[in-house]
């Protein structure tokens, strides 16, 4: 129970995709600009990342070195397109909005590399728990970078307003040098907090 | 190792092949209705939609590439019938380049009057907070009222969105665009 | 549509990397020394033009006529990953030299959502043949410009005095963002 605990909390912080790792930085920066697109893009991927790790693992035995790769890339990219069709179905709104970069789901670096270097070596449940670690870390991590953006372009959080109609908001926030920015300053915070750690 | 692959990959093809088959109907329906309720609100008192479609052959093409291509731009009109099938007016769909992409719209047309009775932006991406303000009520309404000898040009008879210049124009040069083409299409037509 | 627009707009109005957040990785990766930005630019980008005219040959003459468009996502990562292989194969055999300089840079480029990215606007978009393979120039070549831009600037960045937490990454996507805000000065050009 203790390493499977450890394998789900790694991807939180530790090894925090986006903050830690710098890894599936496109989707991070192109769907943030608002809170509730971030939350969305994070879980689609979470769910991409959970349902892959655990059909690699139980495949493990029957894929050969040589031909992994292409077999990984099979087995993600089929559940990115059954992600796609559901989302168009009935969700039609948020799938318009996050548009191409569902699909671009199958290049995240992500979910492949969790594929190579967790999934192909240990159990299925090890691997459900790491893939949920890893997607929710990133879930943060986008709904973090997208509500900063939301408040400070244009004074809401998830729709809600927190600034009085009218009030100045940085519209740049939400174009995409605020994105860059934004992400560069909170990856400065985060290895400040990881320094303390750290020392202490 | 080449069936595994290959047994992985048919496997997979099947999963997709019954997802799509469910998901695709669902997917139709969603915009036909998404569509239809489009229509009702520029075209208001409408309770029903025809499609004036123009068939394969009157188009002149049989590829299903070029077939797409047509069917996406203003080809296409509907007409907003009400409940005693008396005809309110046509509606059809024009495209203009915004700061993020394609900005497109559908503009309703009374029939009475020839006068254009609401403009909803269809699909846009433009900034958030910014661009996005073209879907805003106060900037749509410049354009209800306006006939297609009008000017209908930013700067002359509709107001730029301070700050949005580029999606403003985007906008107003899709209702142009849609407005010419439909009435070439029309007037031609009839 | 115009080919120099489709150029133009690939390469500075919707500049991959700085307006479309597409190929990021690589681009902070990759982006430290001038010599292997290039390397990797120019690599991506002869990726890019080959990976799109076979995406599109796939796409118009294989998933739409046999209606297959759900497959469109495995079938055209498959071929963007054979064809880097070939690409590796075909350097490695005729031009060493060539292989030296590229190589290392093109197993990275599979998982590069530039090319897929671009693959996929390419059929959105409803481009021709030679529309797709002059919008994967513009973009290649927009990724490669992005890319000898922050590396040049990363490069002088040695001997500055940043404070510690923002080393790295931080202050390279805060550049980034610089770059951006410079090239949202094209939005509007086309």
């Amino acid at each position: 129970m203790a390493s499977l605990w450890k394998d789900f909390v790694r991807g939180l912080w530790e090894e925090n995709p986006t903050f830690r790792i710098l890894i599936g930085l496109c989707p991070t920066l192109a769907v943030t600009t608002s809170a509730i697109n971030g939350m969305s893009m994070g879980l689609a991927t979470a769910f991409v990342l959970i349902c892959s790790s655990a059909l690699i693992s139980l495949l493990k035995r029957l894929i050969s070195d040589k031909v992994r790769i292409p077999a990984y890339i099979i087995v993600i990219a089929t559940f990115v397109t059954i992600v796609d069709l559901f989302m168009n179905a009935y969700l039609p709104e948020l799938h318009q909005v996050l548009g191409l970069f569902i699909p671009l789901i199958v290049v995240n670096c992500i979910v492949l590399g969790r594929a190579e270097a967790f999934a192909s070596k240990n159990t299925v449940i090890a691997s459900v728990f790491d893939g949920l670690g890893m997607g929710l870390g990133f879930t943060w991590a986008l709904t973090l970078l997208g509500s900063i953006r939301e408040i400070l372009g244009a004074g809401s959080v998830f729709g809600y307003r927190l600034l009085p109609e009218g009030a100045t908001t940085f519209g740049i926030m939400s174009l995409p040098p605020g994105g860059f920015i934004t992400l560069g300053i909170l990856i400065a915070v985060m290895n400040m907090i990881a320094n303390r750690q750290k020392a202490s | 190792m080449v069936i595994v692959l290959s047994v992985i990959a048919m496997i997979s093809a099947g999963i997709l092949a019954q997802v799509y088959s469910i998901t695709s109907v669902i997917i139709e329906e969603n915009q036909a209705r998404a569509l239809e309720s489009s229509v009702f609100q520029v075209l208001p008192g409408t309770t029903k939609v025809n499609i004036i479609r123009r068939s394969a052959d009157e188009l002149g093409v049989d590829d299903p590439k070029e077939m797409r291509e047509q069917e996406q731009t203003t080809s296409l009109i509907y007409e907003g019938v009400d409940d005693a099938d008396r005809v309110i007016g046509y509606a059809f769909v024009g495209e203009g380049n915004g700061y993020g992409g394609s900005v497109r719209v559908l503009v309703g047309v009374e029939e009475a009057s020839d006068e254009i009775l609401n403009v909803k932006v269809l699909e846009h991406t433009e900034t958030p907070g910014l661009g996005s303000k073209i879907e805003d009520e106060s900037f749509r309404k410049q354009f209800v009222g306006k006939k297609v000898e009008d000017p209908l040009k930013l700067g002359q008879d509709i107001d730029s969105i301070s700050g949005a210049t580029v999606s403003s124009r985007a906008v107003t040069e899709a209702v142009r665009q849609g407005f010419d083409d439909a009435t070439a299409i029309y007037r031609g037509g009839k | 549509m115009n080919l120099f627009v489709i150029l133009l707009s690939a390469l500075l109005v919707n500049n991959f990397v700085l307006v479309r957040f597409l190929g990021i990785c690589p681009f902070m990766g990759v982006s430290k020394q001038v010599d292997s930005a290039i390397g990797m630019g120019l690599a991506t980008t002869f990726v890019m033009v080959v990976a799109s005219a076979a995406t599109w040959l796939i796409q118009w003459f294989l998933l739409e006529p046999f209606g297959l468009p759900f497959l469109q996502n495995m079938a055209f990562i498959l071929v963007i990953a054979s064809m880097v292989q070939l690409v590796e194969m075909f350097l490695h055999k005729t031009s060493p030299g060539l292989y030296r300089a590229m190589g290392i840079f093109l197993p990275l480029i599979t998982t590069n959502c530039a090319i897929l990215g671009l693959a996929i606007m390419a059929v959105q978009g409803n481009y021709s043949f030679i529309e797709t393979v002059v919008f994967a120039l513009g973009g290649g070549l927009g990724f490669t410009l992005a890319l000898i831009l922050l590396a040049g600037i990363r490069e002088d960045l040695e001997f500055a005095d940043i404070p510690k937490p923002l080393q790295g990454a931080g202050i390279a996507f805060i550049i980034a963002g610089l770059l951006s805000l410079a090239f949202s000065g094209f939005a509007g050009l086309v």
